[in-house]
């Protein structure tokens, strides 16, 4: 073995397995001077790292962790919720709200309730209480399939982490009818390099058509992917007055 | 054999935090309903490891706490058959370091996150009103700090592998697992670190290995 091929397998020296591949580091060690003086700087190197101080959390840091999950349970638990049905213009719709502002939307596929149920309670860790739609709810669907746009003090996205809300919020900043990349809303939220993790953040939109992810397409223009199916996808753009362009 | 003893006589590094044995009965599947357990079990390992990536105490524990609640969210959304195989340590790591990753992104590390490392009292963990320490010891603790700047003065990637290698004391696999990283690349990583880490501290290794360890172990 020569000198660089055995300086990358220094480590292998205090690892358990491959004892072939120690002796023959072992080997090469002993009888190489320059190559045991390096080893045994690099040694020294990793017994100082190895001799710094186990540091101590403050005291009341894992009550404080405890504490706060507790808080998260509590409020899933007192602050449900509740889930009612609206007939749209491109089917039925599931709507989650808390209060008077929309938390989730699923497109009805035909699955029953039970399973919308259990996907609210997955994506925003609450328990889901089923109701009657309150009449705010109603205008605020109504008025989106006439307009496009929403009002958002009827919409809540506070169980999103801050990076998925920026992502939601910028792409609700595309006008009906266009479309926009995923790049582009990565720039949009000053994340130029994030456009995968927008492209994460759309597909786990859960107010979608409010938040309209399905203005957020491929830099190529291409329609890439929606929850619902790309049909779906194009369905929406051209009631809102898409055109596709071709290249 | 016994001639190839004296090579791994006085350098063999202990890890630093005893792995978990191998062969203990088996532990339920990670849940959300024993979480508390989880945050008692892995706290320490967890701040240890987030106050060397960051050096600053405060962000330290902010991203612990910030990694529980995620970790939480995550295994309140897993199938149960999910959570019987995860591997909860690689995982915790692997959620730490990515708060670790996105709280540095926007947040350039500071002279003053060095400053704070520096001192003697938060590494010795000593209250101020203790015995005066021995001339030996406050020069140790020192060295320590320079030690812990020069970590700090690595790329991410290679201060993640070297503290997980040295300091958390995980083997290249875990690592591997932990930074999702092919093996190859973790002990390319790890030599990297040292290489560096060699040439910040020069000639000061020599000061910092206690007396008695022989540097020439070998001649």
């Amino acid at each position: 073995m020569r000198c660089r091929e055995v300086e990358a397998l220094w480590d292998e020296l205090r690892s358990e397995g491959m004892p072939s591949l120690r002796d023959a580091v072992k080997l090469h060690l002993l009888s190489c001077p320059p190559c045991q003086e390096l080893y045994e700087e690099y040694e020294g190197v990793a017994f100082c790292l190895s001799s710094l101080a186990t540091p101590e959390p403050s005291c009341d840091l894992s009550k404080k962790v405890v504490e706060h999950i507790a808080d998260m349970r509590i409020k899933s638990r007192i602050d449900p919720v509740q889930l009612a049905t609206v007939i749209s213009p491109i089917g039925k719709l599931y709507v989650g709200f808390k209060e008077n502002r929309i938390t989730f939307i699923a497109i009805c596929r035909g699955e029953g309730v039970a399973k919308i149920c259990e996907q609210v309670e997955k994506r925003l860790r609450r328990q889901v209480v089923n109701t009657d739609p309150p009449q705010w709810l109603l205008d605020t669907i109504t008025s989106f399939f006439h307009t496009w746009k929403f009002d958002d003090s009827h919409v809540d996205l506070s169980d999103l982490t801050p990076f998925e809300q920026e992502a939601l919020k910028a792409a609700a900043k595309i006008p009906p009818g266009e479309v926009r990349s995923y790049t582009w809303v990565a720039e949009a939220i000053g994340r130029p390099k994030a456009a995968r993790a927008v492209g994460q953040a759309m597909a786990r939109n859960p107010i979608p058509l409010l938040f309209p992810c399905h203005r957020v397409v491929d830099s190529s223009g291409k329609l890439h992917d929606y929850g619902y199916g790309i049909e779906m996808k194009a369905r929406i753009l051209q009631m809102e007055g898409y055109r596709a362009t071709k290249p | 054999m016994s001639v190839l003893a004296p090579l791994l006589r006085e350098f063999t590094v202990p890890p630093a935090v005893q792995p978990a044995p191998k062969t203990k009965t088996q532990k339920p599947a990670p849940s959300i309903e024993r979480f508390e357990s989880i945050v008692d079990d892995y706290q320490r390992r967890l701040y240890g490891f987030a106050l060397r990536m960051t050096g600053n105490r405060e962000d330290a524990e902010e991203i612990v706490q910030d990694a529980f609640v995620r970790a939480y969210r995550a295994l309140g959304k897993m199938l149960p058959e999910q959570r019987a195989e995860l591997r909860l340590q690689p995982w915790l790591y692997t959620i730490t370091l990515n708060v670790t990753r996105n709280r540095l992104r926007s947040k350039k590390p500071t002279n003053v996150a060095l400053d704070a490392l520096a001192d003697p009292d938060a590494l010795l963990r000593e209250s101020n009103e203790g015995p005066a320490q021995p001339e030996a010891i406050v020069e140790r603790d020192a060295d320590m700090a320079l030690v812990e700047k020069a970590l700090l003065q690595l790329p991410m990637h290679l201060r993640a592998a070297a503290t997980l290698r040295f300091i958390e004391g995980r083997s290249h696999p875990e690592i591997a697992e932990i930074l999702n990283q092919p093996i190859g690349t973790v002990k390319s990583h790890v030599h990297r670190a040292v290489r560096i880490l060699r040439r910040i501290l020069g000639p000061q290794i020599g000061r910092i290995i206690p007396q008695g360890a022989n540097l020439h172990a070998l001649s």
